[in-house]
């Protein structure tokens, strides 16, 4: 199944252009929580056929310690909504660097992780889960990372309003499966005109807000919208952090074969 | 010796490349500085010394690349070390990696080579290890020697092909006595500082070039690898002269595959291994290693958030028993026909993954051994890691690979900045 659907995206670029095509808000067409899911899951973890960017991540503890995570990342979607490979090389900090990170992301079983250790010269599976792994000591998981299928939740359309001078829909979400997953609850303010997630509250399993997540920043990027600063924030602990995406690129023809355990070994240069 | 001679050679462009500035397009320059000290916390009447790990180092990173061209890489460790009362300049990597064409990478000179599935458990990966820096609390890196060798990888669609030509042979770092006591299985008594061992290496000649391959092909989320070796023992696992107490290092070859993927909802993995000893085919000479297949089952899982569990088995069939122990002279120890051993693995990470306790456990129910190591580490910031652990170490016999180091428990405690 490597053949690259790009029905998918066509769609996406049709509903983008229709919305901009309706030159008011209120009269976007009417579509139910689950599609509005669909499209926001597609707009935020697939835009392109591939992507390279550079990836800055402040950790900020609640008493305002500061760690930082930097990395080259390399996406590749082998179906758009389905089956993705990523490749991430660390710059900072000493103790992670040169460390190469690849993953082979399914939609509906937890994805296949290597980590490559320079110093050992040491390839190692990564047996964690996806949905309760922190992602390199970040409030964000790695689901937040490469995305949560919206086929596990059930959606429900809360209500239409304006965040940020923006219209949006704010959907709820709840695990089909409690056990495994953090949260209970899940609210999300998606845009109207791009269909990314502009803020996201969790809650926990008591019901209590514990993750707030917002988009600070949105580019336009070859014609995908791009949220390129972002932070999430843990309200329990005050702990935060805020991912910054620089000089990202899509559409760059990615080699399959960049995300094999050659270049695990041997990072290639374009990440370096 | 040869470690620093070879460093002599290479002075000049490590110096050189110290004094590029760092803003050279593909240069860059990195590293740590350390101080680590460890005690043993048992006493052995063997070693006048308790200090088992006291050290300052400085670990310098340089790399050079070219545009489409190729990079230079170099690691070196000075080392003031105050258990040896010696300073050291250690060359712990140092090559150049070239592709000629597209699909074969070339690696050139001193580098680390692993590969295998298991945990701190080798099969396959016969490559040289340091023993005693894994036993004193130094860095996990230094498990992992360096070998003098050229590697060619080849990618032929789906299939990689390693190649490894090892012409300079490196031993493992053993237990002679010198920081840690062990058995002495000639005279069947736990020895020490005092011990006087012998160690003739094999010589260096062509046709002692050892060689090693690996076929490694991914077929969807499994990795499957055949593997095969020819060359020597990197321990001194045969005795040339009794009375000197001289070890050699007996010729070897081993073949072996692994598959390791998902199972589960963790992480399994297989590995075996043939180990023909060349030179005791037979099995009936109890002065060299006898031959063996070994076998690894492996799984890890994550248990819950930021809780990591691994366990393996291990196993080790001497393959010629009978002639073994129908030569075996009166005295001397006798092994097991089957050797087993259990490893488990413990990771519990905290406070946004800056604090780690972990253990690592080996134990033998065939030799009624083990080996504890606890650890706990804790990153002040991005740079500053400070790690606290132990090597503990017990066994109801003084011959077995752990019982024997029984009197060598001991604390140790590393501070780490990295740049």
């Amino acid at each position: 199944m490597r053949t690259r659907n790009t029905n998918g995206l066509g769609l996406l670029w049709l509903f983008a252009l229709l919305s901009l095509a309706i030159p008011s808000a209120e009269g976007a067409e009417k579509i139910g929580a689950e599609e509005v899911m669909k499209r926001a899951y597609l707009a935020e973890y697939y835009p392109g056929d591939d992507m390279k960017a550079k990836v800055l991540m402040r950790l900020v503890s609640g008493d305002g310690k500061e760690r930082i995570r930097e990395m080259s990342m390399l996406r590749k979607d082998l179906q758009e909504g389905g089956e993705q490979r990523y490749f991430i090389y660390f710059h900072r900090p000493p103790d992670v660097r040169e460390m190469t990170f690849m993953v082979w992301k399914y939609p509906r079983r937890n994805a296949d992780r290597w980590l490559f250790i320079p110093a050992l010269k040491l390839v190692r599976r990564i047996a964690a889960d996806d949905k309760r792994s922190s992602f390199v000591g970040s409030d964000f998981s790695y689901e937040d990372i490469s995305g949560r299928g919206v086929e596990e939740d059930v959606h429900q359309l809360v209500r239409e309003e304006r965040l940020d001078g923006r219209e949006v829909y704010v959907v709820e979400s709840r695990p089909r499966e409690a056990r495994g997953t953090e949260f209970s609850r899940k609210l999300s303010w998606i845009d109207k005109t791009t269909f990314l997630p502009l803020k996201e509250e969790y809650y926990d399993t008591r019901g209590d807000l514990y993750k707030v997540f917002s988009a600070d920043e949105l580019k336009e990027i070859q014609g995908f919208w791009t949220i390129t600063r972002r932070t999430m924030k843990n309200v329990q602990t005050g702990h935060r952090t805020e991912a910054t995406f620089q000089e990202v690129r899509y559409n760059l023809k990615l080699s399959d074969t960049l995300f094999t355990e050659r270049y695990l070994r041997a990072p290639p240069a374009e990440v370096r | 010796m040869r470690r620093v001679a070879i460093l002599k050679l290479w002075t000049p462009i490590l110096l050189g490349g110290l004094v590029m500035p760092s803003h050279v397009q593909g240069f860059s320059l990195h590293g740590f500085v350390e101080v680590a000290g460890g005690l043993r916390v048992t006493e052995d009447s063997t070693q006048p010394k308790d200090l088992v790990l006291g050290e300052g180092r400085v670990q310098l990173e340089v790399s050079q690349e070219w545009k489409a061209g190729p990079r230079l890489f170099l690691k070196t460790d000075l080392l003031g070390d105050v258990a040896d009362e010696a300073v050291k300049v250690d060359l712990r990597e140092g090559y150049v990696d070239y592709s000629p064409l597209p699909n074969l990478d070339l690696r050139v000179g001193r580098q680390i080579i692993t590969w295998g599935t298991g945990d701190f458990l080798f099969i396959n990966d016969v490559f040289p290890k340091d023993y005693i820096s894994f036993f004193i609390g130094r860095q996990p890196q230094y498990l992992k020697l360096a070998s003098d060798a050229l590697k060619a990888s080849l990618f032929v669609g789906p299939l990689s092909v390693d190649l490894v030509a090892i012409p300079f042979f490196t031993d493992d770092t053993v237990l002679t006595g010198k920081r840690l006591s062990f058995f002495d299985g000639l005279t069947s008594q736990i020895v020490g500082k005092d011990a006087s061992i012998v160690l003739a290496k094999p010589p260096q000649t062509l046709a002692n070039t050892e060689w090693a391959v690996r076929l490694f092909r991914q077929f969807g989320s499994y990795e499957v690898a055949l593997y095969g070796f020819k060359g020597f023992f990197h321990s001194p696992l045969g005795v040339r002269d009794p009375g000197r107490h001289e070890l050699f290092f007996p010729e070897l070859a081993v073949y072996g595959g692994s598959v390791r993927g998902p199972a589960l909802g963790g992480i399994a993995n297989l590995e075996l291994g043939y180990y023909d000893s060349l030179e005791n085919r037979a099995g009936g000479n109890p002065f060299v290693e006898n031959s063996s297949i070994k076998y690894l089952v492996g799984y890890e899982r994550q248990a819950q958030t930021d809780f990591t569990v691994g366990v393996q088995y291990f196993v080790e069939q001497m393959l010629h028993f009978e002639s073994f122990k129908a030569s075996l002279p009166p005295g001397l120890p006798s092994r097991d026909e089957f050797r087993h051993l259990f490893t488990l693995r413990l990771t519990q990470l905290l406070r946004y993954q800056t604090v780690e306790l972990s253990l690592f456990v080996f134990f033998s129910p065939s030799d009624l051994d083990y080996y504890l190591r606890p650890a706990v580490s804790y990153k002040f910031t991005d740079q500053l890691t400070a790690v606290l652990g132990a090597n503990l170490f017990g066994g109801a016999k003084q011959s077995t690979a752990f019982g024997q180091l029984e009197a060598n428990d001991n604390v140790y405690l590393r501070l780490t900045y990295g740049f």
